[in-house]
């Protein structure tokens, strides 16, 4: 296990947060071609690969042909949800004014609106990151990822929960905003649920109709085996990104916060709180470009909404940073990330292990309370 | 989303739709960028040219020949928006079409403009061969449709290209009869088309040419209303166009003023009425015009300017409220605002802020509802 970070006061926090604004201010002021250069290339070899796949799969016979057309046709929905879409999503490329990667006006290829998203996402989870009761992908409502999560009988079962989840990541991840569990509840009446469900309802139709009824109708003869590769395209993107998801919040060694611990919480300590709540994979310029840069995810807590292929270039001075003021750099090799999140899913199906002493009752509390998060929480802009 | 539709016909709305919602649209974009990137929608939503020649004018000034994806109809005398990416970000500016109207290619002259981002950028990065985006033309600075009586044109530095639109287009027609035309530049080197004027003024029998140089011994340096009505004494009886720095075109006007003959005098000016607003000091009363609702508020007190808009009574869009998930994003068409994070001031037209993280410094304009 590594070694917890140091608990830095207000002032270190807030000095911290200064030599990460300037590191910040360093790279937006050298913004350009480059950047642009990169996530076309990628949006380039993403469409080559989809029409590659496509083609392979509609006019190509054999088991060789089917292997590389679902390949080539994953591949293009991992760049397309990761590198670009999750990317362009967070405003990284909203800069350029390429309405091509307008952050608010890209569509990704997946069941999940872009609309829930930026506010599930983009707003929710990145500014309430690892605040129990606030940030709703911690657990996403039904795992108990972390030991402050108070155990429940239903977590037994959570092995396989997390299973099917990553077998059907994209449907976790495009319901998530709709806060199912508060209907439920009967926190939230039906119409005004169903109001809000219609665009992603609506969404996931038309996925549904293009990926099973449109291109194998188009095929032909062919139909059978197009659906089941447009099937298998979408189990390899779901499992991997689930895969690079849980591997950025959920290992051994990430913190968890309660409303209280961030209460008038500073830009320091916000900077404090993402670093701590995040870890990173190690691997070739390929596999970060395969996790949308997302095994930087250290680095995309602290700056989302700068162009994630520089994550690799600001990581070494992050860490320095770290080392200086003595707080944890979680990374590891995807393996070990990996096995680490595995081993925390089924250990803490289990009660316990008991919490240390760092005000467990607010913990608990904070756990128990509602798990929508509505009302902004003002956290300063300045120190 | 990618293609923005200039016809918006209930069936061409539907193909977007099902185009969008199958995710070809992006498919079809980034095809037809490859194939045919002429063809490509540009975001000033008329077309996109290619550079096919440029003509270094003056040691500061370029002219580019384009050559645009489809016709382009103008009349002489008009600009284009003309969009660059320059380092990555998409900009545009203003240019007079140089070029006699009819022709496949059009043309730019550009000068370059010291510390200017985009025709530096133009004269520095932009070669044979580079796509641009151009704006459908528009201005009404044009010669009438049939021109009669007498013409006179007064240009400064780089504000020759329109009228040089317009005399080619009246060689073209061979309508060029009784034109004067008084052009004001640094030195002979820096006259733009200096050699077509040469030649215009030596082969068509009614054209007459002054040239007013800075550097000619004993003469007056810029606009000098003695020198010009000696020039042109019958001035105010021509249709008289004008394009160039602004005090001259100033001086000009209040000649023609001075002479009841306003109604004669058109002008062009390249640059947009007073770039920078008056500045407060953050906090101060601004008004807020929003565009998309055409209403204005006046948005006041401290904190950001999401903070004051809502104590305005507005509800701007917004999550986290501290500038990352960036809800709160609009286009700024104009004013100066100050980035509380970066604390950088910028009164850049058509600029993206985030609301949350920006102060006012003038009167704004957004695009919101
Ligand atoms: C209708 C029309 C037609 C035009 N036709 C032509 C033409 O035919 N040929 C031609 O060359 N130009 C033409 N222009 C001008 C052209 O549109 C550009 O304004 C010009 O090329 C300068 O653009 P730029 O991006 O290079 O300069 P910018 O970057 O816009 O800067 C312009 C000037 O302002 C200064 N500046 C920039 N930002 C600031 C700031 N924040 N504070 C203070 N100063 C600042 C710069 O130093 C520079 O001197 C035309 C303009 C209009 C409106
Ligand atoms: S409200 Fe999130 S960036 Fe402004």
């Amino acid at each position: 296990m590594t070694r917890p970070s140091r608990t830095l006061s207000r002032e270190e926090a807030d000095a911290f947060g200064r030599e990460l604004d300037a590191l910040r201010q360093e790279v937006v002021a050298d913004l350009g071609e480059r950047d642009l250069r990169h996530i076309r290339e990628v949006i380039r070899v993403a469409n080559l690969s989809e029409v590659t796949g496509r083609v392979l799969l509609h006019v190509g016979f054999g088991p060789l042909s089917f292997v590389g057309g679902v390949s080539a046709l994953a591949l293009a929905k991992i760049l397309d949800n990761m590198e670009i879409g999750h990317n362009v999503m967070h405003g990284q490329y909203d800069w350029t004014r390429d309405p091509a990667l307008d952050s608010h006006a890209y569509e990704w290829d997946t069941v999940c609106t872009s609309e829930d998203w930026r506010h599930s996402h983009n707003y929710e989870h990145h500014t309430f990151t690892n605040i129990l009761g606030k940030d709703r992908d911690v657990g996403y409502g039904f795992l108990r990822v972390t030991p402050e999560q108070p155990w429940e009988p239903r977590h037994i079962t959570q092995p396989v929960g997390a299973a099917l989840l990553a077998l059907l990541f994209q449907w976790g991840v495009g319901a998530h905003d709709l806060r199912i569990p508060d209907v439920i509840e009967g926190k939230e009446p039906f119409l005004p649920f169903a109001k809000r469900a219609l665009p992603f309802v609506q969404k996931a139709g038309w996925q549904l109709a293009k990926d099973y009824v449109l291109y194998p109708a188009l095929a032909l003869g062919n139909a059978p085996r197009v659906a089941f590769g447009n099937l298998l395209a979408n189990g390899a993107r779901n499992l991997w990104t689930f895969a690079v998801i849980f591997c950025g919040h959920f290992p051994e060694g990430v913190r968890v916060y309660t409303e209280d611990e961030v209460a008038n919480e500073s830009r320091g300590q916000w900077y404090v709180r993402q670093l701590n709540g995040s870890a990173n994979i190690e691997g070739s310029t390929a596999m970060h470009v395969l996790t949308g840069h997302l095994s930087h995810q250290i680095e995309h807590h602290l700056f989302p909404d700068i162009p994630a292929a520089r994550y690799p270039e600001m990581a070494p001075r992050v860490r320095e940073l770290c080392e200086r003021y003595g707080q944890t750099y979680n990374t590891g090799s995807f393996p070990k990330q990996l096995g680490s999140v595995a081993r925390r899913l089924l250990r803490l199906s289990l009660p316990g292990p008991a919490v240390a002493p760092r005000a467990a009752t607010q913990v608990a509390e904070a756990a128990a309370q509602a798990t929508t998060a509505r009302a902004p929480q003002r956290a300063p802009l300045a120190a | 989303m990618f293609s923005k539709t200039t016809t918006a016909s209930p069936l061409s709305k539907a193909r977007d739709h099902v185009l969008r919602r199958l995710m070809l649209d992006r498919q079809v974009a980034f095809w037809t960028n490859e194939l045919a990137p002429l063809h490509a929608q540009s975001g000033t939503g008329s077309c996109r040219a290619r550079v096919g020649a440029i003509i270094q004018e003056t040691p500061d000034t370029k002219t580019f020949v384009l050559q645009p994806g489809r016709a382009l109809t103008y009349r002489a005398g008009q600009y284009v928006s003309v969009e660059v990416e320059v380092n990555g970000v998409r900009m545009h500016r203003c240019y007079s079409l140089s070029s006699a109207p009819g022709g496949d290619e059009v043309s730019i002259t550009v000068k370059r403009v010291p510390d200017g981002r985009v025709s530096t950028w133009l004269h520095d990065h932009v070669d044979v061969g580079a796509i641009l985006g151009l704006g459908a033309p528009s201005g009404d600075f044009v010669l009438p449709t049939d021109v009669t009586g007498p013409l006179l044109f007064v240009s400064g530095g780089s504000g020759i290209t329109p009228l040089m639109s317009m005399a080619r287009d009246l060689v073209q027609r061979g309508a060029l009869r009784d034109v004067v035309w008084v052009h004001y530049a640094r030195s002979a080197a820096d006259v733009i088309f200096g050699r077509e004027l040469a030649h215009l003024a030596r082969t068509q029998p009614d054209f007459r040419l002054h040239l007013c140089l800075d550097d000619e011994p004993g003469a007056p340096r810029g606009f000098d209303e003695a020198r010009f009505t000696a020039l042109v004494p019958d001035y105010a009886s021509r249709a008289a166009f004008q394009c160039g720095p602004g005090p001259m075109m100033d001086r000009v006007e209040q000649l023609f003023d001075a002479a009841g003959a306003a109604g004669h005098l058109k002008r062009e000016a390249f640059v947009a009425a007073p770039a920078h607003t008056p500045s407060v000091s953050p906090g101060e009363p601004v008004q807020v015009t929003l565009l998309r609702s055409e209403r204005a508020v006046i948005a006041r007190g401290p904190g950001s300017l999401l903070e004051q808009l809502e104590r305005a009574g507005e509800r701007p869009a917004h999550g986290c409220r501290v500038g990352i998930c960036h809800t709160c994003r609009c286009t700024k068409q104009s004013g100066t605002v100050e980035n509380l994070l970066s604390g950088e001031l910028s009164s850049a037209p058509d600029q993206e802020i985030q609301l949350c993280i920006t102060r006012a410094h003038s009167d704004l304009k957004l695009d919101l509802a």
